[in-house]
Formats: structure tokens, C-alpha cells, sequence
């Protein structure tokens, strides 16, 4: 099957789903050919910042310069509220900052986005992403920069009243937080090289950001697309109202790992569209599935004797 | 000598080539749809014009020349060039009709939207389908507007504001309530808006429908569907009448091309406005 063909389906596959689809599939090995679909556009990726974020604690880590079991107190009156994790909790909490690393990618507690973000600053979260050849754009803000931003385009005293507003079928609802110029913003295929970047990486910290990734809560979008229990899917989500995204490294046993990043937008505004969801699984599976290739040479058969 | 302008001179090559070919005057006026006087006076004036005799007339008949003969070729030519440029013209020539696309779920909703630009300015060249189709059309520059259903992918297009319209069920024992319908209900094909037909159907399995439907390609074959009581169906409402406000609604939008891809003879504002209205009046 031509590239093309291939980008015929996924164009088909996301017209069918009613989404605007961003594809980039690319195997962590060799130089290969990439896949994709739109895989240089930009997009808004909101909370899959928190992956490049999580890749720039981690080499910080590798280099001294963060102590990955250093204490950190999130006060209650100082947080912004969120969907999971600390973000829900009503009192004080002080955690270490690789277990806020962990919260943040297995139930992506925007809390804890939040107090790793104001520990490192994004000063020095831009110079390094920089120093990677990434756009600083990855990590332009934090979760609850996010938040303040909806709470204002759709006129809302909270997070669940703002995203209610946002999925109201009868009143299309813009938010600048769908516009890459105002908010975290990656193309797809500069998520895969943050993806290779992190899988090329040997330090413990990076060894803790992978684990938490394949402890991921939540296995409805790209983990749809591959329902076997011995494939390993190291990933991150991203959702913000009609945005649907996750990035993310599928990695079947004896075989290349892959880096895949689909990024969504739907042109239904609800909140709970099962459907996109696995969309997202299928435009994964269907980038990855010609790319895979195993990583142990075949043995030869013994020669037969005749 | 008599000044032949060139419109005089195509003109008078055609009844040249006319008596040429009939080999007589009356029958070249009938085949003209004209009387033999202005006729021969034409021919004579070519003559003058030409500085040659086409014909020799005398009690025989009329017989062409060999200077006539000569001519004939060049004549028809250029009458053939004359007639192929006007063709070319009227191909170019630019419609002010607004082309039109309607859904095929406005149902008899049709009417009032396609009679609003009707009615007014140069009128309208209506094509009804479904919206994925119609929205394609539209990208194409084959239509000017069209009334969709929402939601759906309009990426390259501009889209007027979502319009919801109340619905009414119809079914074969009157005003059944949406959940006490065991019927399915019949509707467009999925292809059609698949996004829009998916919130649909989520929509009735929410209002306590079992969400089967069957999906017919037109609205004859959902009548006839409706009319052997297979299926019910949920359509606009009539204006003015109540409405259950558990039924899901029509959401359609007035979309048109991108402002820099719009014929200039049409005024896609006011059209929109005009349909928009009609639409919800």
C-alpha cells in the first residue's frame, strides 16, 4: 500500500468519526519511513504537554540539576482545581516530585502539571526543549494557565461549568485554548521526536517517566486500536473539550517500539464521544501496523538435507 | 458603393450560402423564414460590396458563378466561425441564479427554502443531497450555498449561525411518546452527515429509544416506510404546532464557500439571511 493510500484511509477513517485528524507514526529504530496525516500541523495539545514537560524534568534530573525526591507542598487555597488526583483533594498535600511526575501521566492530575511546572519554571523548561531541537511552544503553559483561559472565553465560575459550556450542541463555543498561538501546541510529528528522544534516553528518571506512561489510567484511545494484553502502550492523553488527543509508543513483544501521535479535533462538541475515542485507536492502528518489523534477526532455519 | 458594416456582411453571407444551396430565391426565403424581396436585395448587395457576381439570373433560374463557386468555401467558414463564437458566448455567459443545496433531512421544509430565493432576485437552480455531498460541491465551486445538517466537517467553507429546529414524531399510532416508539425510525443514510446522524441516534437511545433506525436515501422512501408502518419517523414540525421538546431537534447551517472562492454575482449575505429566515420563521 503507497503512502498515499494510507493516507487515503486515515482520511477516510477520521471523515467517518467526524473529527479533523493529525496522524504521525515513525518506528524507534533505524531512520524509517514515517506515516502520517497532517503531520506537520500545529495544534492545540493541551494536556499532552505534560509528556515533553515530564521529558525536561527527567534529563533535568539525569543532569543534577532537579533532586527527584525533593518534597514539594501544594497548598490547598493555592490550587487550581482539575478533573483527577490532587486537583480533586480538598486539603494540603506534600509530595515528592517524582511521585507528582507519576500522578501527572497515569491520571494526567493537572495539580501535579502544575507544581512541577512552577518547580522547574518555563524558563528553563523553554531553554531545554530548545537545547532538544523542540519547539518551546510543547510546554507554553501550564494546566491551570488552561483553565483560567476557559473560565474567561466562556464566561464560567468553574472547570465543569466552563466545559459544559464548550459542549453545548446548539451554541457552537470557541475557546483561544483551541488556537495553537495561545496555547500548548505541537505538531504530530514533533511529539513522535519527543517520543524518540525519551526512548533514547538511559537515565533512571527516564526509566520512571516511561513506567508511569504504560500505567496510564485510561486505555480508550490509542490502547483501543491494540486490544492484546501483551502489547505495551506508553501513553499520554490530551483533552479539552472537541480536542481528543494522545501520543503515545506501542511496543508488541520481540518487536521495534513505534512513537504515534494522533491528534483530534471533533466537529461534535460533547463532552463523552466514545466513537472518537476509538477512531483515535483505529487511525493508530492502522499508522502503525505497516511499520512494525521485529527487533531480533529470524533464525535460519537449519538447512535441509536432501 | 454601399458601406457593409460586418454584422450586414454575416448577414448577407448567410443568404449568399442559402440560394447557393437551394439554387433559388423563394425556396432560400422559406428556408430564411423571410420574403424574397430583402433577400435579393441583400444578395445584390454582397455583389456590390464583393465587387463580383455571385449568381447569373435568368428565365432558366439561378446558376452561382465561378466567382460565386469560389467564394463559397470562405462563406461557410466564416458563417461556421460566426455561430461557434456565439456558442462560446452563451457559455460564458455567467448565471446570477444562486445554486443551491438542500438536505435531504429538511424534509418538506424544502419548500419554503428554496421558494425564499426563488421568489426573490434571479432566482435559483436548487440540488438536493446529502450534506458531506453538498459541502464537497460547495468546495468544487458548484454551488454558492447550501442548507446542511450540523454537526459536520465544513473545514474550507464559512457556516452561518446553527439553527435547531423542533421536531415531531410520526408514527402509525398518532403522537406516541419517543420512548414508548418500538419502531425504528426511519432516516437519511449514515453517509450523509455521519457525525450528525451519530448524535442523533445517541440522542434517541437518551430519550428512551432502543436507537435502531433504518436508513432510507430519500424522503419518498421514508414515507412509503412510514406509510407500511415499519418505521416512524421524526420530522420538522409544522409551524406553530407544539412540539415535544424530548424529541431531538434538526440542527441545520446555511454554509458557503470561503469569501475568496464566491461568485461575485452573488450576494451569499443576503441569501443566507433570506434562507435562515425561512428556515425558522
Amino acid at each position: 500500500m503507497s503512502q498515499r493510500d494510507h493516507r487515503h484511509d486515515l482520511e477516510q477513517i477520521a471523515r467517518d468519526a467526524g473529527v479533523r485528524a493529525h496522524v504521525h507514526a515513525v518506528r524507534l529504530s533505524e531512520p524509517t519511513e514515517p506515516l502520517g496525516l497532517a503531520a506537520d500541523v500545529e495544534v492545540a495539545i493541551a494536556s499532552v504537554y505534560k509528556l515533553p514537560l515530564a521529558l525536561v524534568w527527567a534529563d533535568l534530573v539525569e543532569a543534577g540539576e532537579l533532586d527527584p525526591a525533593e518534597p514539594l507542598r501544594l497548598a490547598a487555597g493555592a490550587r487550581m482545581p482539575g478533573p483527577t488526583g490532587i486537583a480533586v483533594l480538598q486539603d494540603d498535600v506534600t509530595m515528592t516530585q517524582r511521585d507528582l511526575i507519576r500522578l501527572m501521566l497515569t491520571i494526567s492530575d493537572n495539580a501535579a502539571g502544575d507544581a512541577i511546572f512552577g518547580r522547574i519554571r518555563s524558563g528553563r523548561i523553554h531553554h531545554r526543549l530548545t537545547q532538544l531541537g523542540l519547539p518551546a511552544a510543547l510546554v507554553r503553559q501550564s494546566s491551570a494557565e488552561e483553565t483560567r483561559a476557559i473560565l474567561r472565553d466562556t464566561e464560567s465560575a468553574d472547570r465543569p461549568a466552563a466545559l459544559r459550556a464548550l459542549a453545548d450542541p446548539d451554541h457552537p463555543t470557541y475557546t483561544s485554548q483551541y488556537d495553537p498561538a495561545y496555547s500548548s501546541a505541537a505538531t504530530p510529528d514533533q511529539l513522535t521526536a519527543v517520543l524518540r528522544i525519551l526512548w533514547s534516553r538511559a537515565g533512571r528518571a527516564h526509566d520512571l517517566v516511561r513506567a508511569a506512561m504504560a500505567r496510564q489510567a485510561w486505555r480508550h484511545r490509542i490502547g483501543s486500536g491494540f486490544p492484546h494484553d501483551d502489547v505495551t502502550i506508553f501513553g499520554k492523553t490530551g483533552s479539552l473539550g472537541s480536542l481528543r488527543h494522545e501520543a503515545a509508543v506501542v511496543h508488541f513483544p520481540h518487536e521495534y517500539p513505534i512513537a504515534v501521535a494522533v491528534l483530534t479535533q471533533a466537529v461534535r462538541p460533547e463532552q463523552h464521544l466514545p466513537r472518537v475515542d476509538a477512531a483515535i485507536g483505529e487511525l493508530a492502528r492502522r499508522a502503525v501496523t505497516p511499520l512494525r518489523m521485529p527487533d531480533t534477526p529470524r533464525p535460519t532455519p537449519p538447512a535441509r538435507r536432501s | 458603393m454601399a458601406i457593409v458594416s460586418g454584422m450586414d456582411l454575416l448577414r448577407h453571407l448567410r443568404f449568399f450560402v442559402a440560394v447557393a444551396d437551394s439554387r433559388h430565391f423563394g425556396d432560400a426565403a422559406r428556408d430564411l423564414a423571410m420574403t424574397q424581396p430583402p433577400l435579393s436585395q441583400g444578395v445584390r448587395k454582397l455583389e456590390r460590396h464583393l465587387g463580383v457576381r455571385l449568381f447569373d439570373r435568368d428565365s432558366r433560374g439561378v446558376r452561382i458563378t465561378p466567382a460565386g463557386q469560389a467564394l463559397l468555401p470562405l462563406s461557410r467558414d466564416l458563417l461556421r466561425l460566426a455561430i461557434a463564437l456565439q456558442d462560446q458566448a452563451a457559455e460564458l455567459l455567467v448565471s446570477h441564479q444562486v445554486r443551491l443545496g438542500v438536505a435531504t433531512d429538511l424534509d418538506h421544509l424544502t419548500d419554503a427554502v428554496v421558494r425564499v430565493l426563488a421568489g426573490t432576485g434571479d432566482g435559483v437552480v436548487p440540488t438536493v443531497g446529502g450534506s458531506v455531498e453538498l459541502a464537497d460541491l460547495l468546495r468544487d465551486g458548484l454551488l454558492d450555498l447550501a442548507v446542511v445538517r450540523h454537526p459536520g466537517i465544513i473545514d474550507g467553507l464559512t457556516a452561518g449561525t446553527v439553527l435547531v429546529l423542533p421536531t415531531r414524531l410520526e408514527g402509525p399510532s398518532g403522537s406516541d411518546s419517543l420512548a414508548a416508539c418500538s419502531l425504528p425510525i426511519a432516516v437519511p443514510p449514515r453517509h450523509h452527515q455521519p457525525p450528525a446522524h451519530d448524535q442523533f441516534i445517541d440522542a434517541l437511545r437518551r430519550a428512551g429509544h432502543s436507537g435502531s433506525v433504518v436508513e432510507a436515501p430519500d424522503a419518498t422512501q421514508r414515507r412509503a416506510l412510514l406509510a407500511a408502518g415499519n418505521t416512524a419517523e421524526i420530522v420538522p414540525a409544522p409551524r406553530g404546532a407544539v412540539h415535544d421538546p424530548a424529541l431531538p431537534p434538526l440542527r441545520v447551517r446555511v454554509i458557503a464557500p470561503h469569501p475568496n472562492h464566491r461568485r461575485p454575482e452573488i450576494d451569499h449575505d443576503r441569501a443566507t439571511q433570506a434562507l435562515e429566515q425561512a428556515l425558522t420563521r
